[in-house]
């Protein structure tokens, strides 16, 4: 039985169903639900989110069904809302996704897509309700139906391109990075001749979904991401390639090595690529070297964020930045299964340091966990930063919610994500102990 | 029958016959409220827009020492995290039902997370606020309330929001200011008013509460403000206030209405205080119930003065202004326009009800032919009217602006930005002026795509919207 939360950040199933479909180009979401369930998003969510408006505001789709449509079914509502969204919304593709009235009243969504299917509209649909859990169910859910339900709406004649890789497990808007993120790794697949699939973004229609069961490989980035990957090896079988954590730094390099491995690509090819990059990136690392010990840059920090960013940012801050990990939590609810790996990953990590893992998404837990902790630096969503100011530590905001920053193409992981993120934290621990001189003088 | 012996306040339709559907002129719109009852409407095709249960949790997050418990399943909490970040710094918690819980209830649940709350915090007041979900499953919150209230020895107060039973989202301000009073404005007791004013903000701009409090310090009052900002204490002595008096009546009317006829505390009616005009009365208003007339106007005629000097030759002279307000903002912001020049096209009202019907009357004799459309949250069709009459500058509350703006047209928002008052009518002037001086942030973004359909967009704007068929 699922507990009650403080705070919470991790929304429902129907709006983890809206960030899918407002990451694909031409796909419309058409909401049958009650009328605050979008609007409920788009404050919650997208507001918390600068930079992540696809819709110009609130406007989706939605039934908005009233008292009359609880007591005797909301099916020729939804009927009607569907056949006027596709005569005013412009769309390659339209998908029903439910939210919890409808499903308690029972409309039958499927018989509606089967009619709109009739008339020859492009409609899947999803069961998203929000007691069917959070955001992250919410992305696979839609994931779901759109691989099992896109190849009924027949194929679009396209050529096949050689060595694609879809990637999964990035979930746009819970990931404030989400586009940025999926860039990155696209560039680095590219950089090694691969055609990567991000599937969400910029230029990721529907072609790009019909292109998922040509993939030669199934990047998984978080643990978000094993539903789609295990759904495709069953239904396609392509294999899949786990990563522990989203790659940043150096783990940017493994992972090639591990995508050079399993394909079988040119490894002298990569290891260049890798060469080059690691470079860079050493160079960024020395240009930062006088500020980062005049400035006493190694800190004991807690980072609160989502499984995979939190173990893919502390490998790069413990492993290649000096920081000293002490308290990490990670606020998506991974399953089980999920959780033991990661704390056998991230102990591997950290080991040595006495590091505090926490799963939680309380809001009061969690910072009550920060108060306690004693750290240096805090790194968080915007939940986190009262917390920090009232320590008296440096904070940066890099995990959703955001509420003082404007991210549009910023990434965190990669090589480019490596240098970014370190722009973004020496610029807070600079501008904190800015502060210090203020208040002295 | 008093208002608040009953469980919740009425829905917006049934209180004033409000409509949220309507599209017309306004000589048809005076008709329609003059002659006979106005005919409901509804949408053949809509797009989502604010309910009972957003509007009561904003409300709701201006309440000082209180925690929120929200009863249903977890997205009906992710507005919260957007009025906790930017407007207020409460505790909420959704119980976060289950598909079990939707079938079994879950009043245990409900019962563990207000226990909780109140052991870990202590707070002064705690909320339950129903959703969706438990209206449809029939949780008995009233017990939960009933029963912990003697338990924990704390304030409970319930809000039976629904999410579908009202059109309105406006509905949600009613059931929460209901709620507020019901538990919190204690039996009437016979004693001389004393030395307060309750000015009542709901969902008001910090700036804007400042500046009302400025005009109202000219009278040598105390203010009682609420619900934005109050604490259990300031319901508590609202009762014995000299009078209340509203920044917007369209939200907060229920309360002054129920603090008039529960306890006797004389409810001044006036025009939200935008644009000097429209200032001016709000004041003397509140300067003719408390017999201060000459005060209010010689600050009036002062503060015009100063803000006539600040604004210098700021003009609206030629500029052709399309309005999308709720219906007490809209009129006022109407009367700035032509304070400062300007010509109203077409207006949007995100409702409209009896209320307005002298306004409107007064407003046809002028306009006959003005555009007018009712909507809440329906900017398919805003785009459709606004596409067609082109106006030079767009004022708005709604959440999507962002459409509008991509139609190449300018914007200035008013949802989170000072309007009243005089040091707000320098603000937004300010804002217009930008507004009109440089347009290139709106012409990059009328690059993007159009969300509609051509064919949409050709069609009459009107035209997914039908009468209600019973």
């Amino acid at each position: 039985m699922a507990h009650h939360i403080e705070g919470s950040r991790n929304s429902c199933a129907l709006h983890g169903a809206l960030q899918v479909i407002g990451a694909i180009e031409g796909a419309v979401p058409v909401i049958h639900s009650t009328a605050g369930c979008g609007m409920q998003h788009h404050l919650g969510i997208t507001r918390l989110n600068a930079g992540n408006d696809t819709f110009g505001g609130p406007s989706v789709s939605s039934s908005n069904i009233s008292q009359k449509h609880i007591v005797f079914g909301g099916g020729s509502r939804l009927r009607e809302q569907l056949k006027n969204t596709v005569k005013i919304i412009q769309g390659e593709l339209y998908v029903i996704v439910t939210g919890c009235s409808t499903e308690m009243v029972g409309d039958d969504i499927p018989a509606m897509t089967k009619e709109g299917l009739e008339q020859d509209f492009p409609v899947i649909y999803a069961n998203t309700p929000g007691f069917r859990g959070d955001v992250h169910q919410g992305y696979q859910l839609t994931i779901k139906a759109l691989i099992e339900q896109l190849p009924k709406l027949g194929k679009v004649a396209e050529p096949v391109s050689q060595g694609i890789v879809n990637i999964w497990g990035i979930v746009p808007q819970q990931d404030p990075f989400w586009s940025g993120n999926l860039e990155e790794i696209g560039r680095l697949l590219e950089s090694i001749g691969l055609k990567p699939n991000l599937l969400f973004g910029n230029g990721q229609g529907l072609a790009a979904w019909q292109q998922v069961p040509e993939a030669v490989l199934n990047l998984v980035v978080s643990v978000w991401g094993e539903t789609p990957a295990l759904l495709l090896e069953e239904r396609y079988g392509t294999p899949a390639l786990v990563l522990d954590a989203l790659p940043v730094g150096r783990a940017s390099g493994r992972m090639l090595q591990a995508v050079s491995e399993r394909l079988h690509l040119d490894t002298r090819r990569t290891e260049r690529v890798i060469q080059d990059e690691e470079n860079r990136l050493t160079n960024h690392l020395a240009a930062l070297a006088d500020t980062y010990y005049r400035s006493g840059f190694q800190r004991e920090f807690a980072l609160v964020g989502e499984s995979a960013q939190v173990v893919g940012l502390s490998e790069f801050l413990a492993g290649t930045l000096g920081m000293i990990p002490r308290l990490l939590i990670m606020t998506d609810n991974p399953p089980d299964h999920a959780k033991e790996a990661l704390y056998s990953y991230l102990g591997s990590c950290v080991e040595g340091y006495g590091t505090e893992l926490l799963f939680s998404e309380d809001h009061g837990e969690i910072t009550d966990r920060l108060r306690f902790s004693s750290v240096e630096l805090v790194l968080g969503s915007a939940l986190e930063k009262r917390v920090a100011l009232k320590m008296g530590v440096p904070f940066l905001e890099l995990s959703f919610p955001l509420a003082d920053r404007v991210v549009l193409n910023r990434c965190t992981v990669g090589y480019r994500g490596a240098t970014t993120f370190l722009e973004d934290l020496g610029s807070a621990l600079l501008a904190a102990s800015g502060h210090r001189i203020q208040e002295a003088s | 029958m008093s208002l608040l012996k009953a469980k919740s306040s009425l829905t917006r339709e049934k209180r004033f016959d409000t409509l949220n559907a309507l599209q017309g002129t306004l000589a048809s719109f005076e008709r329609e409220f003059s002659t006979k009852e106005p005919v409901k409407r509804t949408r053949t095709f809509s797009q989502s827009s604010h309910d009972d249960l957003l509007h009561a949790l904003r409300l709701l997050a201006g309440i000082r020492e209180s925690v929120i418990v929200i009863h249903g399943s977890r997205g009906c909490a992710a507005a919260g995290l957007f009025y906790h970040l930017t407007f207020a710094a409460g505790r909420w918690i959704v119980t976060s039902l289950d598909e079990r819980d939707t079938i079994m209830g879950a009043d245990l649940k409900l019962r563990k997370a207000v226990t909780e709350a109140h052991k870990r915090y202590k707070p002064e007041l705690i909320f339950i606020v129903a959703t969706p979900v438990v209206a449809i499953n029939n949780d008995d919150i009233q017990s939960v309330v009933d029963e912990l209230h003697e338990a924990l020895d704390v304030d409970i107060i319930p809000l039976f929001v629904t999410g579908f039973a009202s059109h309105h989202a406006v509905t949600g301000y009613d059931i929460a200011l209901h709620a507020l009073l019901k538990y919190l404005g204690g039996k009437r007791i016979e004693h001389p008013a004393d030395n307060r004013i309750n000015l009542l903000s709901v969902a008001g701009h910090n700036d804007d509460q400042r500046e009302a409090e400025r005009l109202l310090s000219v009278f040598g009052f105390e203010l009682n403000t609420l619900p934005d900002g109050a604490s259990a204490k300031t319901f508590r002595q609202a009762q014995r206030a000299r009078l209340s008096i509203s920044l917007d009546d369209d939200s907060s009317n229920y309360m002054g209405i129920c603090l008039q006829d529960e306890y006797g505390v004389p409810y001044v009616e006036a025009p939200r205080p935008i644009g000097l005009g429209a200032t001016g009365r709000w004041l003397a208003a509140a300067g003719g119930e408390l017999g201060l007339e000459e005060a209010a106007q010689t600050f009036h005629v002062q503060e015009c003065k100063k803000v006539k000097q600040s604004l210098g030759d700021f003009t609206l002279k030629g500029v052709r202004v399309y309005l999308g307000l709720s219906a007490a903002t809209l009129f006022s912001a109407r009367d700035l326009v032509e304070e400062l020049g300007g010509e109203v096209i077409g207006i949007t009202f995100r409702y409209i009800d009896h209320r307005y019907k002298h306004r409107l009357h007064e407003l046809a004799l002028m306009h006959p032919a003005l555009p007018i459309h009712v909507a809440d949250g329906q900017p398919f069709e805003e785009v459709n009217i606004i596409k067609r009459l082109s106006p030079d500058l767009y004022l708005g509350d709604a959440a999507h602006l962002s459409q509008i703006g991509r139609l190449g047209i300018p914007v200035v928002s008013l949802e989170e930005s000072p309007i009243l008052g005089y040091n707000g009518l320098i603000c937004a002037a300010r804002r217009f002026s930008a507004a009109l001086r440089n347009r290139s942030f709106t012409s990059a973004i009328a690059r993007s795509p159009s969300v509609y359909q051509d064919a949409w967009l050709r069609r009459s704007p009107n035209w997914h919207i039908k009468m209600e068929v019973k």
